[in-house]
Order: structure tokens, then sequence, then C-alpha cells
């Protein structure tokens, strides 16, 4: 099957069942996107698939041959990675590059988000370390 | 979202589907991504099954109860990937089935949750099995008076579900190979939808209650208060629940909802 990610086409044989987590991380190395609850609760797995966050764990890597995804490695660039720093906006940081994705389509859609929206948007990344008041500030003020 | 038979599993956002795969709740030997099949988006008061909570929160022709029911129903991510077909075929949150006790959803012959943890169960209909529906979706679209169109037939959206009983477990009357195409709904003057969670953000209903205000009256649907979808002729009629010892908080969660949303309404 092919595989788009970060604008990059990959062909890979993946088998019956194989979630895309699994083949972004184990197939093509890109190990950014962290599984974490594995059934589609806590976010780390966030990637985009044209352009909408998605859990990657509970997709069927099949199910995305047609369609673009980007992950944490596509994202390097982007000012919410700085922010993030800047703010101080993780502990552990397993779950922050789910965060940064979640954000990114969020600031995409809604380049100033108020702290509602922010929290309406994030709500489905946890953070288990608690720096929830941080990504706030990070995504805030994530063109500062 | 709907068994095509033979083994054969349908799938649209997979939300639900994929984790019952993986935890053997459900068995496949084949998966059809049924996105390129069932038709997607919206057109006036017919809404494609395909169609994602996501959109349909988004859309401001969509009545408010429906919006809400979709923005509540869960994660961002997960409202960007589940189907509004697929919510309303959504499995139990039952811990027992879902860790797969013999129960009479998984055709034993007992009710583990009526005798155990039934915190989050029904308080109607809950005789045979205590299971709750968890589709916020659901509660809306009785509200708003929906007709379910299937590759078969068209009816009430009510007759898409079923109590389960010692001939047949399911609690949804959908064939083998019978897939929801569109959800039709009728307009209301003004509608809502409340939900009652664990969390502020994000958690199944532990009771949500639609109301739609029409020329003839308020109509009422509820979530997480029985094993299927459960629609109110007003409610008064919350005073047949027959709640466990566990679940009679839900009654008056039920009953302050319900006086919420119908005055939300103008009823």
């Amino acid at each position: 099957m092919r595989l788009t990610v970060n604008g990059e086409q990959h062909e890979l044989e993946a088998p019956f069942g194989r979630s895309l987590a699994e083949a972004l991380r184990d197939d093509l190395g890109l190990t950014g996107t962290k599984v974490s609850c594995g059934e589609g609760h806590c976010g780390a797995c966030t990637v985009l698939v044209d352009g909408a966050p998605h859990l990657s764990c509970i997709t069927l890597v099949h199910t995305v041959d047609d369609r673009a995804v980007t992950t944490i490695e596509g994202l390097r660039d982007h000012p919410l990675v700085d922010a993030f720093v800047r703010c101080d906006a993780l502990q552990c940081g397993f779950c922050t590059p789910g965060q940064i994705v979640s954000a990114s389509a969020l600031v995409e859609a809604n380049p100033s988000p108020s702290s509602d929206e922010i929290r309406h948007a994030m709500a489905g990344n946890l953070c288990r370390c608690g720096t929830y008041p941080r990504i706030e500030e990070a995504i805030r003020t994530w063109r500062d | 979202m709907g068994a095509l038979g033979n083994g054969t599993r349908g799938l649209a956002g997979g939300t639900d589907l994929v984790p019952l795969l993986r935890d053997g709740l459900v068995a496949a030997d084949r998966l059809v991504d049924l996105r390129r099949v069932i038709p997607s988006g919206i057109d006036g008061t017919a809404i494609g099954a395909g169609t994602t909570l996501a959109e349909l929160e988004a859309d401001p022709q969509i009545p408010d109860a429906l919006r809400e029911a979709c923005r509540l129903a869960a994660s961002p991510q997960l409202r960007n990937m589940g189907t509004i077909g697929g919510n309303l075929l959504q499995a139990t949150r039952c811990w027992y089935w879902r860790l797969n006790y013999p129960c009479r959803l998984h055709g034993g012959d007992v009710c583990h949750a009526r005798e155990g943890q039934h915190r989050e169960h029904a308080i109607f209909a809950n005789d045979y099995c205590a299971s709750a529906h968890p589709s916020d979706v659901a509660a809306a679209l009785l509200a708003l008076d929906a007709t379910v169109e299937t590759t078969r037939a068209a009816g009430p959206l009510a007759g898409l579900y079923r109590l389960p009983d010692d001939h047949d477990r399911n609690l949804v009357d959908l064939g083998a190979d019978e897939l929801i195409t569109r959800i039709h709904y009728e307009r209301p003057e003004q509608s809502v939808y409340l939900k009652a969670m664990d969390r502020k953000r994000w958690a199944f209903a532990l009771v949500g209650v639609a109301a739609a205000r029409y020329d003839d009256g308020v109509r009422l649907g509820l979530a997480g208060v029985a094993p299927i979808p459960w629609r109110l002729a007003s409610l008064d009629d919350l005073e047949q629940a027959t709640p466990l010892p566990g679940t009679a908080y839900k009654l008056e969660l039920a009953r302050a909802l319900g006086r919420r949303a119908i005055a939300a309404v103008g009823g």
C-alpha cells in the first residue's frame, strides 16, 4: 500500500489490522508519534489526516492510503514547538507530540483562540503531569 | 458500522469497532471501508450516515440538540473520525460486557451489573440487562423525531433498537448485510441537549437529555438510562423508572436535566 506522510510517499506492506501508529513507528521509523493508552482515549498518538487531528492508534493504516498524514516530524519548524519550550509546557514530554499536533490544527483554523476554544480543541489530549495551564499559555502565545 | 455477514464487517470511523476487534469482542476476517460507499454530508434535513460528528457540530443548519450532542459526544479527534451512523450503532460501555463477562448480552444467563457495580447503568428496562446506551446523538435524534434509512428500509429511529431477550441478545434490529445510509430529522422550533458527565470534558453520559419543541409539544430523548436510547412522552414517565441501588441518583439527574431542557426550549 501507499502512505503519504509529511508530504513524502512511502510504499509498505502492512498486514490486515495494522494501525497507523504502528506503521509510522515500526515501518517508517517515525517514532515521534507516541502510543500511550492504545485505545483512543488519551490523544498521545494524535496525527493529522487531511489536516484534522485523528488518533493513529485506532486508525487502521489501510484506511488512509489516499489521504495526507502529518506527524510531529512534519511540524519540526512549527512555531508551536518553540512556544512549548518557552512556556515550559511539558514535564515528562510523552504527550507533547500529540499536544502540538492537535494545537497545530487549532491555530491553523483559528490563529487567536480564546482560553475556552483552546480547552475545547485540546480536550482530547491528556497530560498526566498536569501541565495544562502551560500548554494553554503556549497555544495562546504561539506567535510571540 | 453494521455487519455484512460471512465474517465481513463494515468499517466507517472505526473509533468503536477497532478497539472491539482488538479486544476480541467482535470478530471479523475482512473489513470493508464504508466511507467510499455510504453517503456523507448534509442536505437539508437529510444527513448521510458517513457524516462525521465534527461536520455536524460545525453546521449552523443542524438543530442545536444534535450539534450539542455531537460536540459533547467525544474528544475532538474522535469527533473528526466518528460518523453519525457508527455512533448510533456503538456498543455499550458496560464494563462487564467490555471485559467479556459471560453476561446476557454475551449469551450468558446473568446480568453481572445488577448484582455488582452498576453506578453507570440503566434505570429503565434494566431487568434483563442493565447496560446503558451511550449515544448522545441517538438521544438528540429521538427528540428530533428522526427516521433512519437503510439499504433495505426506512423507519423511525426508535425501531432501529430492541431490548434483548432469551431469543435474541442484539440491541439493534439490523440485518447482517444491512447498512444505515441516511438519517432524516424533523426541524424543530427549538431544541437542546444537556448532558451530565463525571468530568467536564468528553466522558460518556451518566444521563443525557434532549428536548425539541414542535407545534404539538416537546419531544424528549434520553441517553445513559436504558439498554437502548430512550424516549419519554413527558417527565411524568420518569416515575416508571426502576433504578438499581447504585443508579437512584440518575433519576434525580434525569428530572433536573429534563426540567432544565424543557425550560430551555420554551416548552
